[in-house]
């Protein structure tokens, strides 16, 4: 591996600061309004919108790592940069991680089986055990999404770039110990190969222990799936109006084919109908063995008022139109409006986890309470995502640009 | 094919040289009539710069088709029979979307075959008299037409597109075997 004597220097072109400071005002906005709600008597709120936003955004963030993964793993091709964009996704994994200790703070507002006969369950549902086991497992996932990270970024960037301090720092170690090609394209391989297991576990894991268990007396054996299939689903989505921002942005240099657009629009359309099928694949075992302890689970959101409003819109926003619009090939390939479908989408989760989660928060509510609380921590969680997305690719500019050469 | 037209085939080794021929022949007057090559190749595909094909439509009706066709099925025989188990709906709208959802996958596909075999005109019977067996092989095979006054510049375009040539006279001399090269047109 060689770098050039005149390419040692670091050499950062001037960024405009807007999306920065965008992002900077949307955490600001989250930030304000949560403090404000926590210190002014409505800490309950405050707690369980930030669960709801954690929920969704680390999911965005680990299920489009995933796509980088899932590509590097088959040895696929045709991803072209969208893999280089997926790893931006990593940045938020120190992030989401701070963020779910921090929720240990709040730990009195969102768990509502705290103090309360489990029959049992305590084994399981019990606060030092369900933080400690979640905590390793996000260490775990996010551990091997930075080590994979890191492999990767040694194959693509062989050559000393311009790029931020963190790139430089990361350049000056490869100087010293130049990557060996095979042997970081093995070790990326097996990392890929861990972190979609891992995936699978620790996502189903959170599902269970943040969202199922704040029912503590309904189970559904495959709500850990529908959990980690949701994050793939939103990932995808997310990875789509990221790289169509960027392009329509028109400043990265990412230059992406209609297909490119095309072909992950049609694994972000075929995630949408495993998503719908994971649902239907819990509702039909829960309608034909019609159990009490199971059903009042689902008649309670789907069919009582005015949770079953909100049901009804999830399915909408989340299957039925995308399905309908996305089977048009021609609105695959154009990115502004998959912004607007896969962005619909993404809201649609929103609303999902404050489907599921609302009922056991807000009980005998004769409307819906969405408050414009629960929007603007979302867009506080959203700055932050962004801002770490943004911050990844100034350090890293160049993996939007990389192309993979074919070794074979 | 009026008596006053000729066809000409030019057999190229690479699809890139068909290719190259097949968006020549745009700016000319020759009319393009059939491409053969071994493997789908988008290089030629999107030279050819064909209409959109029709075979999704076909899928799409076999879908809808055969969801309806899979639940009016379930409800009817359970019609038939009109006994309530475990308390549940005799027409029951959840399990019987999965045999509808079955029937749009099975009908889907049926529909894809047939639009496939309808729109591809299969099965022929008679073979095409420029056809030739290196079609299957290695070979790609592009059927221009020209008016009859016109063969020499067909035959001298395909030439300078580095093709062997296969004219009509060669197929009624030797019918079904390969060309050795271009006859004097």
């Amino acid at each position: 591996m060689s770098y050039g004597p005149k390419s040692s220097t670091a050499n950062v072109p001037a960024r405009p600061a807007m999306p920065l400071v965008l992002c900077g005002l949307l955490t600001a906005a989250g930030l304000v309004v949560f403090v404000s709600q926590l210190f002014g008597g409505n800490a309950a709120r405050a707690w369980q919108s930030y669960l709801v936003s954690f929920l969704l955004f680390s999911a965005i963030a680990q299920g489009a790592v995933l796509f980088s993964t899932l590509m590097h793993a088959v040895g696929a091709r045709w991803s072209g940069p969208l893999a280089g964009l997926a790893e931006a996704f990593i940045s938020f994994f120190p992030v989401s991680f701070v963020l779910f200790l921090v929720l240990f703070i709040g730990r009195q507002h969102i768990f509502p089986w705290l103090g309360h006969d489990l029959h049992g369950k305590e084994v399981w549902l019990n606060l030092p055990f369900l933080f400690t086991r979640d905590a390793i497992g996000l260490l775990l996932l996010y551990g091997l999404g930075l080590a994979y990270l890191y492999h990767v970024l040694g194959l693509k960037l062989a050559v000393r770039q311009s790029g931020g301090p963190v790139a430089q720092w990361l350049f000056s170690r490869w100087q010293t110990r130049p990557p060996e090609p095979d042997r970081f394209h093995r070790r990326a391989t097996v990392l890929a190969f861990l972190y979609m297991f891992v995936f699978a576990v620790v996502l189903s894991l959170l599902g269970y222990d943040l969202v199922m268990s704040m029912d503590p007396h309904w189970y559904s054996t495959l709500f850990g799936a529908y959990s980690f299939v949701k994050a793939i689903y939103v990932g995808f989505g997310a990875l789509i109006i990221t790289a169509a921002i960027l392009q329509l942005g028109g400043r990265t240099g990412l230059s992406l084919a209609a297909s490119h657009y095309h072909d992950i629009g049609k694994l972000f359309f075929a995630f949408g109908l495993v998503w719908a099928d994971f649902f239907y694949a819990q509702f039909v075992v829960i309608w034909y063995g019609n159990i009490s302890e199971e059903t009042a689970y689902v008649i309670e959101r789907t069919m009582t008022a005015p949770w079953s409003l909100l049901a009804w819109a999830v399915l909408a926003i989340c299957f039925i139109a995308p399905f309908l619009i996305l089977l048009n090939k021609r609105i695959k390939t154009l990115p502004a409006a998959m912004v607007v479908i896969c962005g619909a989408v993404i809201v649609g989760m929103w609303l999902e986890h404050f489907l599921l989660l609302g009922p056991v928060f807000h009980h005998g509510v004769e409307r819906l309470p969405l408050s414009w609380i629960d929007p603007l921590v979302a867009l506080g969680f959203l700055g932050l995502l962004a801002a770490s997305v943004v911050f990844y690719l100034r350090q890293f500019p160049a993996v939007l640009t990389h192309r993979l050469e074919d070794k074979r | 094919m009026p008596t006053d037209r000729a066809s000409i085939m030019g057999i190229f080794d690479t699809e890139t040289q068909a290719a190259s021929a097949i968006r020549g022949l745009r700016n000319t007057a020759y009319t393009l009539e059939r491409v053969h090559s071994p493997i789908p190749s988008h290089e030629i595909a999107g030279a050819m710069e064909a209409p959109k094909s029709k075979v999704g439509w076909f899928t799409l009706a076999g879908g809808i088709t055969g969801f309806f066709t899979g639940f009016l099925l379930a409800a009817f025989t359970s019609a038939r029979w009109g006994m309530i188990v475990g308390g549940k709906p005799i027409v029951a709208l959840v399990p019987f979307f999965i045999v509808g959802f079955e029937f749009t996958i099975l009908f889907a596909v049926f529909g894809n075959v047939l639009g496939l075999i309808s729109q591809a005109r299969l099965p022929r019977f008679k073979r095409d008299e420029f056809y030739d067996p290196r079609f299957t092989g290695h070979k790609f095979g592009v059927l221009a037409s020209c008016n009859a006054s016109e063969c020499k510049g067909l035959y001298h375009f395909f030439e300078a597109k580095g093709a062997d040539i296969k004219t009509a006279e060669e197929v009624q001399v030797e019918p079904g075997q390969p060309p050795q090269g271009g006859p004097t047109p």
